[in-house]
């Protein structure tokens, strides 16, 4: 493969600033149990490719099942690209890598026989739904996916990378005149297959969840003291800076990149907001990116101030920063953009029990069931909750959806816990019609003043 | 196709079903008020379900020479697959399978620069401060369902995308306004959608700060979209058959009030999902799913009709139409296809007037994540006015809106404008055609 891509590259590498070369390939297993059916079992092989042509400023891009044509979509992608480029090119200088990544597993899915796979589901299914009378319903989603991704550029880099990726979701739904609720448990990971075994304590405590939230009254909308747990803190980071930290809003927004000038004052001077391709074993463990670029940490926020972001080499370039390993595509059908690897919120000092003591009228929210971010306002919705009455914790809530904004809400946060734990569950992140790329998140526990909860 | 299927059935397969995509898809992409990227994507693959043994097994494939390993993939799952109830579609005239617009198979992309260059340009003549963006994508797909049991056919379907908006930013005011079109057939409402974004970027410069608690709301057909998403589940035969539709067992009831009626439309004029037949190969249609309030229809593919013993409606789909993916996908699932609402007596003119004191939502973000299977949403009004004495009078923001479509529908509906409205939803696949609404004690949470 890698002596295809060195032909094209050679072959057309002339007609233009820059051109790069991706082929894929990917196997992957699917078990999907929707109450007592076995809805989705599955095999897929997809095999593709793209190549990406940048000619003074402007990009072609073209993808592709038919590989044995990959001459005539770079040819299409030049042309395009210079059709587009009516300005000059500029790409952060990197190194170009030539490196083979083969996997280093704890343990292989792929030795795993689909039946072991069933058989493993079809419990934990059961499980859910022998668990008690009002769970109306459950739902068991995994999957793993082994990628094979070559990569090469006319400025000599050839990557060849080798990844596995597994998740899954063991659900309950119940439910009670006309009214239904869930609870789930998730995992996610590139390196072990354990991820997905031993869950039986965490589906119980899940279930039970699920059977004591159809109890639970609404959440009186309003302004509260909130305190996150470790996972919905994690999304909270994600959606509430991560997204704005991409540099391709930035780069070419002047009026943007007044407001995200590094340095500025977006939280208390404890506040540390790193985002890293570092972490092995992660869903968002990062080698070398989709421009063969090495990940590394990146520091967001320091000590309260921005003071980073996520970069591809065209926004790096463009900006005078450096390439920060952030350029990725979910696959071969999409060109790669800046997004986020593993995303957290440093340890603070804070114990929870004093976090919790310390706030008379507040909620305990827990676990997230997803969040949305445009860029200054962002959104998310807390799997259960807890009222926090007289520095107790009290009643459990339900339906809490929280809102915040940017400018405002970091510097809201008024204590971080000690307690930073990082988690991977199987969903993934969606930006330009990409989704769902994995990334992972963390965060220790975390108080938050005047957050808009919504509700009756 | 035929060749596939003698593969299987050579393998021991009872029956099977083949699904091919092709697809031809061309974008231009406009930033930052400048050409960007210009991107060709040709997707190609199949699927193939087959029964062995009683059991459902299913593989897909993207490589042109991995047929073979598609059929042993598929023989392979089905040895621990779920015993199957159903028929696949059997030998069925449906007609002539092309939605074929020629002026989009026909269009340079000279002409898919010009669109968006005059839109962006427009918009700029409004306020030279704005970051627009936007795109034109044009895709031909061909869809091909072949059965063992006999049924074969090929649809061929033009696609075309448009959508122009952009982010004024004023000190750390962030104000992001836009407009999407996407049918099977090219639309003139390029200008219009322009329009429309230079009124909501004139409207939405100031911000008013609004008080908690029950509110008269109108919702915008943009704003009714987001909202039904969550109706999506109650109706979809797999919820239903699980227990978990607070719709269950009400077939025939009536959910909401008498003024509302609702359907989903496989046959939408140039709706964005609109075909002849589905991925399973039955017949698409019209589908009353509440009729002057009296729950009518679930929507089901093949196994769920089969399973609760309800009409088929041509809902099995396997390319995802509410997260649009690019990929073969998973099995066939009820999914929508374009919904549409009657409107009601009133014009909109009227409807606004009549508001004192209220807040219009026209987006909702977040919709996705609350408990949608309830008809339970929540979400941050990510565009939206305060209204008093029937005029707008600013955006609200830090505002957050809640409800169940389930109570909103019933008990809390105060009109439905006579006009009727086509959106897209932007990053989703459907068309959708919504009244306003106007509704009262509307749950509204803001800052301040």
């Amino acid at each position: 493969m890698k002596d295809r891509l060195e032909q094209v590259l050679k072959k057309f590498s002339s007609q233009c600033d820059y051109l790069e070369v991706h082929i894929e390939e990917t196997e992957e297993s699917r078990v999907q149990f929707t109450g007592p059916q076995l809805t989705d079992l599955g095999k897929k092989v997809d095999f593709g490719g793209n190549v990406r042509a940048l000619n003074k400023g402007g990009w072609g891009f073209a993808s592709f099942n038919s590989v044995d044509r990959i001459e005539e979509f770079a040819q299409h992608a030049i042309d395009q690209a210079t059709l587009v480029g009516k300005d000059r090119s500029q790409l952060a200088d990197v190194d170009p890598i030539r490196d083979d990544v083969t996997l280093d597993l704890k343990s292989d899915a792929r030795e795993v026989p689909l039946e072991r796979k069933v058989e493993i589901f079809r419990a934990y299914n059961k499980q859910v739904l022998d668990h008690h009378e009002e769970i109306a319903s459950s739902s068991v989603r995994y999957f793993d996916r082994f990628h094979k991704r070559w990569f090469g550029s006319s400025e000599g880099a050839m990557v060849y990378q080798e990844r596995i990726d597994l998740g899954g979701v063991v659900a309950a739904m119940t439910a009670r005149d006309g009214d239904s609720q869930s609870f789930w448990v998730g995992f996610g990971s590139t390196d072990d297959f354990g991820a997905a075994l031993g869950l039986e304590g965490k589906i119980t405590e899940a279930c039970d969840v699920a059977v004591e939230k159809l109890d639970a009254p609404k959440v009186k909308g309003g302004e509260y003291t909130v305190i996150l747990d470790p996972r919905l803190a994690g999304v909270f980071i994600h959606e509430a800076f991560g997204h704005l930290s991409e540099a391709d809003n930035v780069y070419e927004d002047k009026n943007l990149q007044k407001v995200m000038v590094l340095g500025r004052e977006f939280g208390r001077p404890f506040l540390n907001v790193y985002d890293t391709g570092l972490d092995k074993g992660l869903r968002g463990y990062v080698v070398y990116d989709d421009e063969g670029v090495p990940a590394e940490k990146t520091y967001l926020i320091r000590d309260g101030k921005l003071s980073g972001r996520l970069h591809s080499r065209e926004t790096a370039g463009k900006m005078g920063e450096r390439p920060t390993g952030s350029a990725r595509c979910i696959d071969y059908r999409y060109p790669p953009v800046c997004r986020m690897r593993n995303t957290c919120i440093e340890a603070g000092d804070a114990s929870f029990d004093d976090m919790i003591a310390g706030t008379s009228l507040g909620i305990y929210a827990i676990t997230a069931s997803g969040g949305q971010t445009n860029g200054e306002m962002f959104t998310f919705t807390a799997g259960t909750a807890f009222m926090i009455r007289d520095g107790k914790l009290a009643e459990r809530v339900r339906d809490v959806t929280l809102t915040g904004n940017v400018f405002k809400t970091l510097k809201d946060i008024d204590m971080l816990g000690d307690d930073l734990a990082i988690h991977d569950g199987p969903g993934g992140c969606g930006k330009s019609g990409q989704f769902p790329l994995p990334v992972s998140d963390g965060s220790p526990h975390i108080r938050i003043q005047n957050v808009v909860i919504g509700g009756e | 196709m035929k060749k596939i299927i003698e593969k299987a059935l050579a393998k021991g397969a009872e029956r099977c079903e083949v699904f091919y995509l092709n697809s031809l898809e061309t974008e231009v992409e406009y930033e930052a008020s400048k050409l960007k990227n210009l991107s060709n994507t040709e997707e190609t693959g199949h699927a193939l379900r087959l029964v062995k043994d009683g059991r459902m097994g299913y593989a897909t494939t993207t490589k042109a020479d991995g047929l073979d390993r598609l059929v042993d993939d598929a023989i392979a799952t089905s040895a621990c697959g779920e015993s199957v109830e159903f028929g696949f579609a059997g030998a069925a005239d449906v007609g002539d399978a092309k939605l074929v617009d020629e002026r989009i198979k026909g269009l340079s992309v000279e002409e898919m620069m010009k669109r968006s260059e005059d839109a962006i340009a427009k918009l700029l003549d409004y306020e030279g401060e704005i970051n627009a963006e936007s795109g034109t994508k044009r895709r031909v797909q061909t869809v091909s369902v072949a059965t063992s049991e006999g049924f074969e056919s090929t649809q061929e379907r033009t696609l075309y995308q448009f959508y122009v908006g952009g982010r004024l930013i004023e000190g750390d005011n962030m104000l992001d306004a836009g407009g999407y079109y996407g049918g099977t057939t090219m639309d003139a409402g390029g200008p219009k959608l322009v329009d429309e974004t230079i009124e909501d970027f004139t409207n939405g410069r100031t911000n008013v700060n609004v008080t908690s608690g029950p509110t008269t709301v109108i919702l915008t057909p943009r704003a009714v979209a987001d909202v039904m998403l969550t109706m999506n589940y109650g109706v979809n035969g797999s919820i239903v058959e699980r227990g978990i539709s607070p719709l269950t067992g009400k077939l025939g009831e009536t959910i909401f009030d008498e003024r509302v009626s609702l359907y989903d439309d496989g046959l939408m004029e140039t709706g964005y999902s609109s075909a002849f037949f589905d991925d399973e190969g039955v017949p698409m249609q019209r589908t009353a799913l509440v009729e002057s309030g009296v729950l009518k229809n679930f929507l089901t593919d093949l196994r769920t009709a089969a399973k609760l013993d309800l009409p088929l409606t041509g809902n099995g789909l396997k390319l995802k139409r509410l997260i649009q993916t690019k990929e073969l996908g998973k099995m066939p699932a009820p999914e929508i296809t374009n919904w549409e609402m009657d409107g009601g007596d009133t014009p909109y003119a009227e409807l606004l007037a009549g508001v004192a004191d209220g807040v219009i939502v026209d987006s909702i973000m977040g919709i996705m994540m609350g408990n949608l299977v309830a008809g339970d949403f929540a979400g941050n009004v990510a565009f939206g006015f305060k209204v008093e004495g029937g005029k707008k009078v600013g955006r609200v923001k830090d505002t957050m809106i809640a409800g169940n479509v389930y109570k909103l529908l019933k008990d809390q509906l105060v009109d439905l404008s006579s006009e009727v409205t086509r959106v897209g939803l932007m990053g989703g696949i459907g068309s959708h055609r919504y009244p306003h609404l106007l509704l009262k004690e509307v749950s509204i949470s803001s800052k301040g």
